[in-house]
């Protein structure tokens, strides 16, 4: 019996394919009465979100809260699109977060390879190495991070953003378990056969390997999208901050209009939202994907 | 197959070149903006910076300081608090949570999105809605608190309470992320120790005892160590909601860093602090790793 | 084995290695050398850098319009920073990377912090030799703010005060009558008291209770008028435990705690919309917030008593960088202008900001500023109650950071007056007791 890996490569991943441990299937389990007030409880906050952007500022206020307005405001979303410069900041998101994307999905599925497959000196102490960066908490570096970014002249610059988190380690990590657990005879009958490493890397190992890049490519931009201290740090010029910068600056110093905050904020998730629907099949897939039948 | 010897030793000779041509660009970026800072702030905590005007050296200072600081030692018991709260209930609640979600159930899709929503939902986003969420006058809670007769509580204004509802919003908002691996993880179970197990007449209970749970040792282990570095460095939450409040009861190590450094200028105190922070992660992170076991890292 | 602890050597010759030479780059001072002002055709570029959004965003970029028009040698660019709340971070972060703006708005607090900057142009003798700024007709209070140990670190940018805001229907409910320039702090507690109803989730008094430096300045304003100081004269030891303090606290904490007329905003984020929804009868606070109140019909008076009425100010300053001498000058001078009578009015009327200048209430317009804010003069007038400021040290975000806590102790019934301010006073003096490079 496998105990080692979290990965298994030799069974395709049916998430409707469950044990089944009763002849009948239920229309309604009692697994509902747990489920359902979960949902419930996870929705909420985002439900009353999406509820205040819709109401007036007073009716934002009002005690007991005011659970369905009595007109759907769309124009909140308007005002606050105007309040502040939106187009700026989704422009900064999506170049944060697509730039951070693609550099991960490039650098670090190189190095977890190499982790994975190549032996050389030094790399099984490399790896450890780096895995340390993941145990500092990012007020750490946050300082010397920005002298470093100071003195490569990227200060307040959407590329100043980027460029530190070009390689996540978090990203080599995963990458590595997963190809550890591909089936390696293909690889090795690509290099009899002449490929070079690189071209096995590219031609063989990312093909099999799409769900869980989609995994990662997901999850980065999700930390890019979010960031909040570091453009907070790096960011001076308002229409180079990123989203949820951009965001805080409905908190004014004395007055916050919730019910614009509100718009701004459901209008900044949608993206995220919307991502992780499209993607959810192979999100959920991805840990435990496939390998070919031998 | 394999011709003995002679592939086997063209790729152990050019795997050297490869391989470190491959992390090439990883180790420069990781080893820039992650190992130079770490060796950096290790400097910094030997001195004394304000940020505005030049570093002077003190040695030692800062760290006998931190000895000394009872505004530390607080912070590293809630921070402690926390992480020991907060560790046992996302992992746990995700395992049930996962194993309710691996079956087929009618809207098992809607309940996975659902569980998932708040990891995507910002951090000030959440904290803007908790804190309404939990006003003692105004809030929701203690609005149903006091419909089904129960007293309305302090929450975030209690120095009692504070960084409870701090565990329970960030349980909430991490669950989804721990259920997505458990789920994966749980996909892998062979169908035939399941079917093994019911024949030999092992109830329910027992099987998930004695075939899931240790199924999942590795995933378990991994979210532990995941788990504990995170709460060990829990920072955004607090920012956006208590800041350290009230009356400090959730300040815990990186906000205090944060304020010292930013609020404060004292910036090699900070440094300091972090130093001290990134040593106790590493030694506990070592600790749970040896006692777990290697299978974090797979049978390579 | 022997290779495993060369890798380990070699790298962390590598890592330090980098470190060095990064740390070299590093640890030279942070000034660049200054960027020659005019371009080539003689036109000076100068940016801007103020916290304001919405209709005051609006009303600032009309008027540097207006300058940019009339003088086409002087260029200003004006810049949203963000937030004012993290306005100095960010301009010591600008400084350190080499791109800091002319004239940053900064709050009066960070004085004594930026001033140790060595980019910051100390304006005594610009101020000495230019007698059209008119120096004296600034309000005291804000001169006091901009002076760093006889240093003028800024020129006042905003300036505001604390006074009695009311909720007119809510004291008209109760049958109360409505605050007057007589009032003491009993009167004040009596009527927050009778304006307090659990059933119908109303209080009497909201007061922010995030032990931030927004819930120390309402308390220091109390303490003036008790009678108290803050600090000794010559700044090197804690006053506001005197009994004046224990005074004003023990009000503030009595009711907290046995009124319970207060409703605390431990985040200090929903006092304004709560009073606007209106479940809170009375607010201390500045003008900045009465656009907040459009449900509200409110009434404005100063601040109750305790031996006498006086108030807080919280004045702001627009500070001048030096990026050289050209730009110096040209800052100067729009600055000068931007902040004159007629223009600061202008200003003030699209805002609702109080008069940075006794003058400007001497101009027409000033008529019409008064009808557009029913009530903001007795902003104006409140001025004159506002002779202290508070001390201008490095140290104050400490010493604040120790008087929070006490207050907000106080304030959730965890200590008595007495014990929270002696030991707030004990950790200030030994703050202040720390010397200051």
């Amino acid at each position: 019996m496998e105990s080692g890996t979290l990965i298994r490569a030799d069974r395709p991943l049916d998430l409707e394919a469950v044990p089944e441990r009763r002849p009948r299937r239920w229309p309604f389990s009692p697994w509902h009465f747990f489920l359902i007030p979960l949902a419930l409880m996870m929705l909420m906050p985002l439900i009353w979100s999406l509820v205040t952007s819709l109401e007036t500022a007073s009716e934002a206020q009002r005690f007991p809260p005011v659970l369905i307005p009595s007109a759907l405001h769309f124009s909140n979303y308007v005002d606050a699109w105007n309040a502040l410069p939106f187009g700026h900041f989704f422009l900064n998101s999506f170049l944060y977060s697509l730039a951070t994307v693609a550099g991960n999905l490039l650098f670090c599925s190189l190095a977890a390879y190499a982790f994975a497959r190549l032996r050389f000196i030094g790399g099984n102490l490399l790896f450890v190495l780096l895995l340390v960066t993941l145990m500092v908490p990012f007020q750490v570096v946050l300082i010397p991070t920005f002298l470093i970014v100071r003195n490569l002249g990227l200060i307040d610059s959407v590329g100043g953003l980027i460029v530190p988190n070009l390689c996540a380690v978090f990203g080599i990590f995963l990458l590595r378990q997963f190809f550890q657990s591909l089936p390696v005879e293909l690889e090795e009958a690509a290099r009899i056969d002449g490929a070079s490493r690189l071209g096995v890397f590219f031609k063989i190992v990312l093909p099999l390997s799409a769900p869980v890049l989609a995994t990662l490519a997901i999850i980065q931009f999700m930390w890019s999208w979010n960031d909040f201290l570091w453009p907070l740090i790096i960011i001076t010029t308002p229409e180079r901050s990123p989203l949820q910068l951009g965001l805080s600056m409905f908190q004014g110093a004395h007055v916050t209009q919730w019910n614009l905050l509100m718009a701004g904020t459901v209008m900044s998730q949608i993206p995220m939202l919307a991502v992780f629907l499209l993607a959810q099949r192979w999100f959920i897939q991805s840990i435990a994907y496939t390998g070919i039948k031998q | 197959m394999l011709a003995p010897g002679s592939t086997a030793r063209r790729a152990l000779g050019s795997d050297q070149v490869a391989g470190w041509l491959f992390v090439a660009p990883a180790v420069v970026l990781i080893g820039i903006f992650g190992l130079v800072p770490i060796g950096w702030s290790a400097i910094m905590s030997f001195q004394a910076n304000d940020l505005v005007s030049a570093p002077s050296w003190v040695g030692l200072a800062n760290y006998q300081a931190l000895a000394r600081d009872p505004v530390f030692m607080a912070s590293v018991r809630h921070t402690l608090v926390y992480t020991v709260l907060f560790v046992p209930l996302s992992v746990a609640g995700s395992l049930l949570v996962a194993w309710a979600l691996n079956r087929k159930l009618r809207g098992v899709r809607f309940y996975r999105l659902a569980v998932f929503v708040p990891v995507v939902t910002s951090t000030v986003a959440t904290g803007i809605i908790f804190m309404w969420l939990l006003d003692p006058v105004f809030g929701l809670v203690n609005y149903f608190l006091s419909l089904v007769g129960l007293p309305e509580q302090g929450f975030l204004q209690d120095t009692n309470q504070a960084l409870v509802c701090i565990v329970f919003m960030t349980v909430w908002g991490w669950l989804g992320f721990d259920v997505i691996i458990y789920l994966a993880a749980l996909q892998g179970i062979p169908q035939e120790l399941m079917e093994a197990a019911q024949i030999d007449g092992a109830g329910k209970w027992s099987s998930f005892r004695n075939v899931v749970l240790p199924f999942l040792r590795p995933a378990t282990l991994f979210l532990i160590v995941w788990s504990t570095i995170s709460a060990l460095q829990l920072f955004d939450e607090i920012y956006v909601t208590t800041r350290g409040g009230p009356l400090g009861s959730t300040t815990v190590i990186v906000y205090y860093l944060y304020q010292q450094a930013f609020q404060f200028f004292n910036a090699g105190y900070g440094a300091a602090i972090a130093y001290v922070l990134f040593l106790a992660i590493l030694l506990i992170t070592i600790i749970q790793l040896k006692v777990g076991g290697r299978s974090v890292y797979g049978k390579a | 084995m022997r290779r495993k602890s060369i890798g380990i050597v070699g790298l962390l010759a590598l890592v330090l290695a980098v470190m060095a030479l990064t740390a070299g780059c590093g640890s030279s001072g942070g000034d660049t050398s200054a960027t020659s002002g005019a371009g080539p055709t003689g036109v000076v570029n100068i940016t801007m850098w103020h916290g304001d959004i919405d209709y005051a965003k609006t009303a600032v970029d009309a008027l540097v319009a207006e300058w940019n028009q009339a003088n086409p040698n002087i260029q200003v660019t004006a810049l949203y920073n963000g937030g004012s709340d993290f306005a100095l971070q960010k301009t010591l972060t600008a400084i350190a990377g080499g791109k800091p703006p002319d004239i940053t708005y900064l709050f009066g607090s960070w004085m004594a912090n930026i001033v140790k900057s060595p980019k910051v142009v100390l304006l005594n003798d610009l101020i000495e030799s230019d007698p059209s700024v008119d120096w004296e007709d600034f309000w005291p209070t804000e001169r006091l703010a901009a002076t760093v140990d006889g240093k003028i670190v800024g020129i006042p940018a905003l300036v505001d005060n604390l006074a009695l805001v009311y909720n007119k229907k809510l004291f008209d409910q109760a049958g109360l009558d409505y605050p007057t320039a007589e009032w003491t702090w009993d009167d004040f507690r009596a009527a927050a008291k009778a304006l307090t109803d659990p059933a119908r989730k109303q209080f009497g008094w909201a007061y922010p209770a995030d032990g931030s430096e927004d819930t120390v300045w309402h308390w220091e304003a109390m303490l003036w008028e008790a009678g108290g100081d803050i600090l000794t004269p010559d700044n090197t030891k804690a006053a506001f435990n005197s009994p004046a303090g224990v005074q004003a606290l023990t009000m503030l904490g009595d009711m907290a705690t046995i009124d319970k007329s207060i409703y605390l905003d431990i985040t200090n984020t929903k006092t304004s919309s709560v009073f606007n929804a209106g479940r809170i009868g009375m607010l201390v606070t500045g003008p900045w917030d009465l656009p907040s109140f459009p449900n509200v019909d409110v009434g404005i008076q100063i601040m109750p008593a305790f031996v006498n009425h006086q108030t807080i100010s919280g004045p702001d300053n627009w500070v001048i960088l030096n990026n050289g001498p050209a730009r110096v000058q040209a800052s100067w001078e729009f600055i000068k202008w931007f902040t004159a009578a007629q223009q600061n009015l202008t200003y003030n009327l699209a805002v609702g900001a109080l008069p940075l200048r006794e003058s400007e209430t001497k101009l027409p317009e000033y008529q019409e500023y008064l009808d557009k804010y029913p009530g903001i003069d007795t902003f104006v007038e409140n001025m004159n109650n506002a002779v202290k400021a508070r001390p201008t040290v490095p140290q104050y975000s400490k010493i604040s950071e120790a008087l929070g806590q006490a207050i907000v102790s106080v304030l959730l019934g965890k200590a008595d007056a007495q014990t929270a301010l002696d030991e707030a006073a004990a950790k200030t003096d030994a703050i202040l007791a720390v010397p200051v490079p």
